[in-house]
């Protein structure tokens, strides 16, 4: 291979980039065939024949109407004369009136118009006795469901022929056999066919079984499909359509709750942004746990929130190593496959897709902050604690009243909306699938926005009998104002956070109603305050984003079974910041705004990732064996760039250019580069459908790990075991199916920096001397040629059971997993030089249980479905590295700790034990140097007579809490009754804590910011000690604030009703052209039930607001609410 | 069928015709150590990398001077009552630090840091083959950064680990501790070697380290080990510097790296990332932008965190009347309506706010006359002790010492010491050297609690009651660092 792309691939994507172009033309074009449907009756059709037979004249009835025929021509007596003349009538009336006389009867089926012999004279009821031939035998019958429920609509086909006929609206039906000996049969969608030999029989009654849908629907899984019945992993999956009525702009989102294993929260209410996924608890020390996206077979890199959730097909989360093995080498943390739709064979139709709805942050959850007398009286009351006069300002507190509310201030309704339309064909040989979409959601927080248009064109082409060819092309872009409102108010950002500790006795807005620059009030504020509400609107924090992304691939079936496919994937983005705060906006801990401050922040960043696969496959089935080889190559490079320009003093706030910036900061870029390869190969085996085996072996290479340790292999093996086909269990009244599996196998994680292996010299490390710059560079990395693949051997045995029917099923998976080689950027004693060094540290057990539960609890024409899954999963630290068994990480001033024998990233802090309430209290217990009566008191953990804040044994703290849930559980209930439907979706977490970092602000001693209303309650003297919560504000209220303590961690299980939808299908039966229309009301984030004082106990962000790592999980330093949203929705569907 | 075959057995050539250098991806924003100190220009670059982290050792809210100047009689913090955010270093005055404080634990990253790039360049150096001079001054100044970043270590910590050669493996990052006598022993063979190998003042390239540095160093260390025999013949053999005319000239930007300069940190103003900020370290807070301006003319913020270094009482009061140096070292500026005292030295012309050019002085040839005298005074050769001290007292304009007995020319060096070097970051550990720390600071801190408002506390408001109450010579070792080494 040379630079970039093979020469091969580069031919490749060339050739199947024009070849897209025509297609995507053509594509276009095909929708407009005539389609076929019930209205078909009403198509006006011009005919004239003159004795002709009735086959021909049926023919050109057909040809004319674009209708098809079904009929034995010996019973209706095809070779008939007639004389027809009709110019632009209706077909019915064309139809009835040729066979009005001929005694042919005519119904519409399944595309067909069929047509039998009229048995019974409508008029006497005497038989009609032809009087050329005999009378063909008549068969009668009903056919009704297991419940004895009439089945209308069951076609029956007399087999080996095109002759038959439907069920009447009560399920009766009746049929001109030729012999006794024929066999019927019986189809009805979502029923299993059923056949039977008439033998002489005139009276033949049905039962139908319902289908097993969920047990046979075709899965897809890595490089292949299966079903569920077949499957020996542990999977779930979840149509796209069923996600359809929630408003949210990820499909992540979309399925909180649903399956079992599958943690989903909304760590902020960001439009577009904002999940976090873990699966079967996945934690990892320092990379990100985010399980890996597949996007059509193409592991992607970038973002995937920006997929519009309208074009999914089906989403499968793939969560054993059996089910992950082919991508084993980046699956440790699961995958996510994610189909998106095609063109169903025989389909045309377009469908439309719209909601719109408001957005509110619920009053719930609001932090209960001070009012402007209460925060008055609370400065009033510091003032005297110090013995100091009371300034003016705080004489008189109830002056203030209510005071002014900054928090409210901040936010707004806003409204949501998503349209999406698409248009499906597969004719002949070119399936079509066009998705196109718009979405737009404006914040609640004022400012905030995000917009995406996307396309998707999904085609396939069968280029000959064994050659196929696919192209997916997927552009989107999206353009986004996040105003950096999140995160804690010393970090610069925060914006909602500042808002809230503003002195709520300060106005927010002028007496004309416009807005200050700066509410800095001497004597009031003690900072630079700028006007939050005008900052916020006045800052430009905007982000354009494009991509593409396609796949590409050709099959080949040169001999049955033996499928050879080739295909290129190719992912690119490029997104710019843009980044501008006006004179008018001020940040926190700043300057006041002016021109000065006034500062640009430019960045563009760019990358592609190319995927080139190319894999063999053979199948074959010998009696009752069935094999499946599968053989791969695949190559993957990822290569980004990033630069950023910056500067500041803007002369004038409408030249937001780098040019006009005073002071220009040095620019600064970055590359980053990976590659993969890597080898696969599977081999599936089943006996009779019963008894199921899979091994599998992935070896990659990574361009990320260090000379010795490249490569690593990833075998898996699976069996199953299909119990109920065995003959004791085939006939048992309750179990409907029953099958065991179980699967061992390893898989990798490599999400690791691009360039840890290498003992980086960084350059920049500049130095003046006498004024002239010297370039300088230094070691800055220790590298790592040992550096290799993390590990995760997992076993899984699982379950699934359907009882009754299939009515209620039933599936249990106990897991177990140990990571080894733990990639871990470990800090090590600075001593060196160094601050870490990134390596393959120690090991981690997991284990889980995962319960889920399908249950149709009412069938009738009320119908109730429900779904029930909960987990648990818990883990230890068997090792870390040799230097410690303790790894302490900090996140602003929270921290955690994960040491060998614990669980991971647990909460770590002093434990508070009240205040010092008085002289006596004081002399009594330990202290820190920095305590006095009045302030904080902390455990002594250690027992050493003193509190000290070092780490591990030799200060104070402790472990103050689990913020990893005991277990979580999704529960969701469809109800329809006639066109009724109801959903709702709940889901939950319990065991988890969470700390409210945003405390640190909120109860500040300092007596500069607005505080909880909590507050009052603190020690002001020994006669009056407050509720042992808070201590004074006059001394040493630093350590309370800023060190991390059992006082910030709270209770963060929930149950959160996400989702309750409403919808009507409106009867479109009369409707020309038209299949569905459902109309439905939505309400999101409906009701959120915690102990948790915060607004969001799904949070977990660090103090900028960003997402965190498993160190650093629910950690709450307030983050954009989760609004509530009430939405309209519209679904069409036109044929 | 035959066309079926050539097809499949193409597909599969492609399959496999990937290079194995695809698997090879080095950066290509930094290079790494297998292609770099193979050149001149390397290692010309590396021994730049090593002064660069000194900079930070001075700088910012964690400098040099928090331990070196606020710890002792010179200088405290203005209490905020209002923002208790930015308070670590009011720990380090109060004698109420712990092992957690992030002051000593800058200085003892930095150090480390320095120490680091020094052996970077030590080690592989002698392996490539380039002009012996530049070679020989490149090593110079790599040894003189080790025993510079060392002497740091030991005079604060005391017993710390040794490193001296690179560490490239995760148990080669923590060592044990070396005794301080080990640690004394490696700083004076390297300042030894530094001075060898450096080149003079006179043709060493301005800001660099020169033979003087090491030597002035050198005699440093003796003085501390009180080998006094040892420091004079040192610090004697130091030529090539004389005291500039005017005090406040030394620390002029304009005149950066004087005759009188034996080391300086060098700092540069601008946006390149290298401008000082002492001056608004320094400066009492809260302070309003329109009040800073006054002292500077340029645009400026207000500021509203804790103001630390402020000269005490004590120091402006150990000025004896007529020293031009108490003018050039301290001034006044109005905050929040109040007139409070700054250190003057560090306050120059400069054009953005935050951003000033000044250095640091680290070793001038003031304090090498101040060193010669007390180790000459220490030998009882009072008189000519006395001979080195009176140049720098007539520099200041103050008449020659009347001290006679060695105790109390003792005294007078150190008094001449706590004014020449006021502010300098010398006080602390000449209160330490000189045994006089525990008293001097504990009789300090019983003048402050009686008077807390006189030393700039607000009304209503008082030190700590565990303030100055364990008076400790030396900093723990950083609490983040014993988490991590196994051996402390």
């Amino acid at each position: 291979m040379k630079k970039g792309l093979p020469f091969s691939l580069a031919n490749a994507i060339m050739k199947i980039s024009l070849i897209s172009a025509i297609i995507f033309s053509c594509t276009l074009c095909a929708y407009s065939t005539v389609t076929v449907g019930q209205n078909v009756y009403n198509k006006e059709i011009s005919i004239s024949v003159k004795e002709q037979n009735v086959r021909v004249t049926l023919d050109k009835i057909a040809k004319a109407a674009g209708v098809k025929f079904s009929y034995s021509p010996e019973l209706i007596q095809a070779i008939r004369k007639v004389t027809l003349k009709e110019k632009n009538k209706r077909l019915s009336y064309v139809l009835d009136k040729l066979f009005s006389s001929l005694n042919i009867h005519y119904s519409y089926f399944n595309n067909y118009i069929v047509l039998n012999k009229n048995t019974i004279d409508k008029g006497n009821g005497a038989v009609l006795i032809s009087s050329s031939e005999q009378v063909a035998k008549v068969v009668t019958g009903k056919v009704t469901d297991i419940k004895g429920g009439v089945l209308s609509g069951v076609t029956i086909v007399i087999k080996g022929t095109s002759t038959g006929v439907s069920t009447d609206n009560n399920g009766n039906y009746s049929l001109t056999i030729p012999d006794d000996n024929s066999v019927l049969v019986f189809k009805l969608l979502g029923y299993i066919p059923h056949e039977e030999t008439i033998n002489g029989r005139a009276v033949i009654n049905v039962i139908l079984q319902e289908e097993s849908k969920k047990l046979d629907e075709v899965i897809v899984v890595a490089y292949g499909n299966t079903t569920q019945r077949a499957n020996t992993g542990a999977l779930e999956s979840v149509k796209g359509r069923d996600l359809a009525d929630i408003p949210a702009a990820q499909f992540t989102q979309k399925i909180q709750g649903k399956l079992a294993g599958v943690q989903i929260n909304e760590i902020n209410g960001k439009p577009g942004q904002g999940m976090q996924v873990s699966i079967r608890g996945a934690a990892s020390l320092s990379t990100s746990s985010a399980p890996l996206y597949v996007v059509d077979g193409f592991p992607v890199v970038g973002d995937i929130s920006n997929i519009n959730p309208d074009e999914i097909e089906t989403i499968t989360v793939l969560k054993d190593a059996a089910a992950t093995a082919l991508y084993g080498s980046r699956a440790a943390f699961g995958v996510v496959l994610v189909t998106t739709k095609t063109a169903k064979p025989g389909q045309t139709n377009v469908t439309a897709n719209a909601y719109v709805g408001t957005q509110n942050v619920p009053q719930k959850g609001r932090p209960d902050m001070m009012d402007g007398e209460e925060w008055a009286q609370f400065k009033k009351e510091s003032y005297q604690d110090l013995g100091q006069p009371v300034p003016a300002a705080f004489q008189n507190p109830s002056q203030y009243g209510k005071g002014y509310d900054w928090y409210n201030a901040m936010f707004r309704s806003a409204v949501i909306s998503d349209y999406s339309v698409s248009l499906n064909t597969n004719k002949e040989n070119i399936s079509s699938a066009v998705t196109l979409g718009y979405f737009r959601q404006d914040g609640v927080l004022l400012n905030s926005y995000y917009n995406r248009f996307t396309l998707r064109a999904n085609n396939l082409f069968k280029v000959s009998k064994n050659i196929k060819i696919g192209l997916n092309i997927a552009p989107t872009y999206n353009y986004d104002n996040t105003p950096a409102s999140d995160g804690i108010f010393y970090n610069g950002g925060g914006l909602i956070n500042n808002a809230l500790l503003t002195p709520p006795i300060i106005p927010i807005y002028n007496a004309d109603g416009s807005l200050p620059i700066s509410v800095t009030t001497p004597g009031v504020t003690t900072f630079p305050t700028p006007d939050w509400v005008r900052s916020i609107q006045d800052t430009k924090s905007k982000t354009n984003t494009y991509r593409l992304l396609n796949n590409a691939f050709v099959t080949y079936e040169p001999i049955e079974g033996l499928v050879l496919k080739s295909s290129i994937n190719v992912d690119l983005g490029s997104s710019a910041y843009n980044y501008f705060q006006p004179s008018t906006a001020g940040r926190a801990f700043a300057a006041e705004p002016s021109q000065l401050t006034a500062n640009l922040s430019q960045t563009n960043s760019n990358y592609y990732s190319w995927l080139s696969e190319n894999t063999v496959s053979y199948s074959k089935q010998i009696k009752q064996h069935k094999f499946n080889l599968l053989a791969g190559y695949t190559a993957q490079k990822f290569h980004s760039t990033f630069t950023n320009v910056s500067g500041s003093d803007y002369s004038d706030d409408r030249v937001q250019t780098i040019d006009a910036a005073l002071v220009k900061n040095n620019p600064y870029s970055d590359i980053e580069e990976w590659s993969l390869l890597s080898y696969l190969t599977r081999l599936d085996y089943n006996y009779a459908g019963k008894y199921f085996f899979e091994a599998s072996l992935r070896r990659d290479g990574s361009s990320r790990f260090g000379a010795n340790n490249k490569y690593g292999n990833f075998p898996a093996a699976s069996v199953g075991w299909v119990a109920s086909d065995e003959s004791f269990l085939k006939d048992n009244k309750y179990i409907s199916f029953l099958k065991i599996r179980g699967s061992y196998g390893i898989t990798g994680n490599f999400n690791i920096g691009n360039y840890t292996q290498y003992p980086t010299v960084s350059a920049g490390q500049n130095v003046p001397f006498n004024n002239n710059t010297n370039s300088g560079s230094a070691v800055v990395g220790l590298g790592n040629n040992n550096l290799g693949w993390e590990k995760t051997g997992q076993l899984d045995i699982g379950l699934d059971i359907s009882f009754f029917n299939n009515r209620v099923n039933f599936t249990y998976d106990f897991y177990t997993k140990k990571t080894t080689n733990l990639l871990y950027t470990l800090p090590v004693p600075q001593e060196s030089g160094f601050s870490s060094f990134t390596g393959n540290i120690g090991a981690i057990k997991f284990w889980g249980h995962e319960f889920a539960l399908n249950t149709n609890n009412l069938v009738g024409k009320f119908k109730w479905n429900s779904n029930f899954n909960i987990s648990f999963s818990d883990n230890r630290v068997l090792a870390l590295s040799n230097l410690t068994n303790q790894l302490f990480a900090y996140t602003g001033s929270a921290e955690t700790i994960t040491q060998v024998g614990g669980r991971i990233g647990q909460f770590y802090g002093l434990k508070q034990d009240g205040v010092y309430v008085n002289q006596a209290d004081y002399n009594s217990s330990p202290k820190n140097v920095n305590s006095q009566v009045g302030t904080i008191k902390y455990k002594d953990v250690n027992g050493d007579g003193v509190i000290t804040y070092a780490d591990g044994p030799s200060g104070d703290k402790t472990i103050l809490g689990n913020p990893f849930p005991t277990f979580i559980f999704g529960f969701t209930n469809s109800f329809s009754y006639q066109n009724f439907d109801l959903s709702i979706v709940a889901s939950g977490s319990y065991g988890n804590k969470v700390a409210s970092m945003s405390d640190q602000g909120t109860t500040n001693l300092d007596g500069v910011f607005n505080v909880l209303k909590d507050v009052q309650y603190r020690w002001r003297s020994a006669s009056d000690p407050g509720a042992g919560k808070y201590g004074k504000t006059t001394a040493s209220t630093g350590d309370e604030r800023d060190q991390f303590s059992s006082r910030f961690v709270q209770d963060g299980s929930y149950v959160a009703i996400k989702n309750i939808t409403l919808g009507y299908s409106l009867p479109v039966a009369k409707m020309p052209g038209v299949k569905s229309i459902r109309v439905y009301t939505s309400v999101q984030q409906a009701f959120v039930f915690t102990k948790y004082k915060g607004s969001n106990p799904e949070v977990s962000t660090d103090p900028n607001g960003n997402p965190v790592g498993s160190l650093g999980q629910g950690l709450d330093f307030t983050a954009y609410p989760v609004p509530r949203t009430f939405t309209l929705g519209l679904n069409l569907n036109l044929k | 069928m035959k066309n079926k075959i050539l097809i499949s057995v193409v597909f599969l050539i492609v399959l496999g015709s990937c290079k194995k250098d695809f698997l090879n991806l080095a950066s290509p924003t930094s290079l790494s150590t297998p292609v770099y100190f193979k050149t001149q220009a390397d290692f010309e670059s590396a021994i730049n990398g090593a002064y660069a982290p000194s900079r930070g050792l001075y700088n910012g809210n964690n400098g040099a001077w928090a331990m070196g100047e606020l710890r002792s009689d010179n200088t405290t913090y203005k209490y905020n009552p209002n923002d208790r955010g930015t308070i670590q270093a009011e720990y380090v005055k109060d004698f109420t630090d712990q092992n957690t404080n992030p002051v000593p634990q800058s200085k003892y990253v930095i150090d480390y840091t320095i120490i680091a790039r020094a052996n970077q360049v030590l080690a592989p150096i002698d392996a490539v083959s380039f002009d012996a001079t530049e070679k020989n001054n490149i090593k110079g100044q790599a040894y003189f950064l080790r025993a510079f970043a060392y002497f740091d270590l030991v005079q604060y910590f005391g017993s710390v680990p040794l490193h001296l050669t690179p560490v490239t493996t995760l148990s080669g990052t923590a060592l044990p501790l070396s005794s301080i006598a080990d640690v004394y022993a490696q700083i004076i063979s390297d300042a030894k070697q530094a001075a060898t190998l450096l080149p003079n003042k006179s043709v060493q390239t301005p800001g660099r380290v020169t033979s003087g540095s090491a030597t002035t160093l050198l005699g440093n260390v003796y003085i501390v080990l009180k080998q006094w025999a040892n420091a004079e013949t040192t610090l004697k053999s130091i030529t090539g510097y004389s005291l500039m005319a005017n005090y406040a000239d030394v620390y002029d930007p304009a005149q950066k790296n004087n005759k009188e300069s034996i080391f300086e940190i060098q700092f540069k103003q601008g946006t390149e990332g290298f401008a000082s900020n002492f001056f608004y370290t320094f400066l009492v807070r809260p302070i309003s932008g329109t009040e800073v301006t006054a002292v500077t003319g340029i645009p400026e913020n207000s500021l509203t965190t804790e103001g630390y270094n402020i000269p005490t009482p004590d120091i402006i009061a150990a000025y004896e009347p007529g020293d031009t140096r108490l003018a050039a070292s301290i001034g006044y500026i109005t905050a929040s309506g109040v007139s409070y005292p700054y250190i003057k030295k560090y306050a120059h012309t400069h054009t953005l706010t935050n951003n000033t050019d000044d250095d640091w002085p680290v070793y001038r040839y003031a304090e090498v006359l101040l060193f010669i005298a007390e180790a000459l005074n220490e030998q009882n050769k009072t008189s000519e002790a006395l001979t080195f001290l009176n140049q720098v007292r007539t520099r200041a304009a103050l008449p020659n010492s009347t001290a006679s007995s060695q105790s109390d020319v003792r005294n007078a060096i150190m008094n001449e010491r706590r004014i020449e070097l006021a502010f300098e970051n010398k006080r602390w550990l000449d209160l330490v050297r000189t045994g006089t720390a525990q008293t001097v600071m504990s009789a300090y801190g019983a003048r402050e609690k009686a008077n807390p408002q006189a030393y700039y506390f607000p009304a209503g408001i008082a030190p700590s009651p565990s303030a100055f109450t364990n008076i400790r010579l030396l900093f723990p070792l950083p609490a983040s660092e014993a988490a991590l080494s196994p051996y402390f």
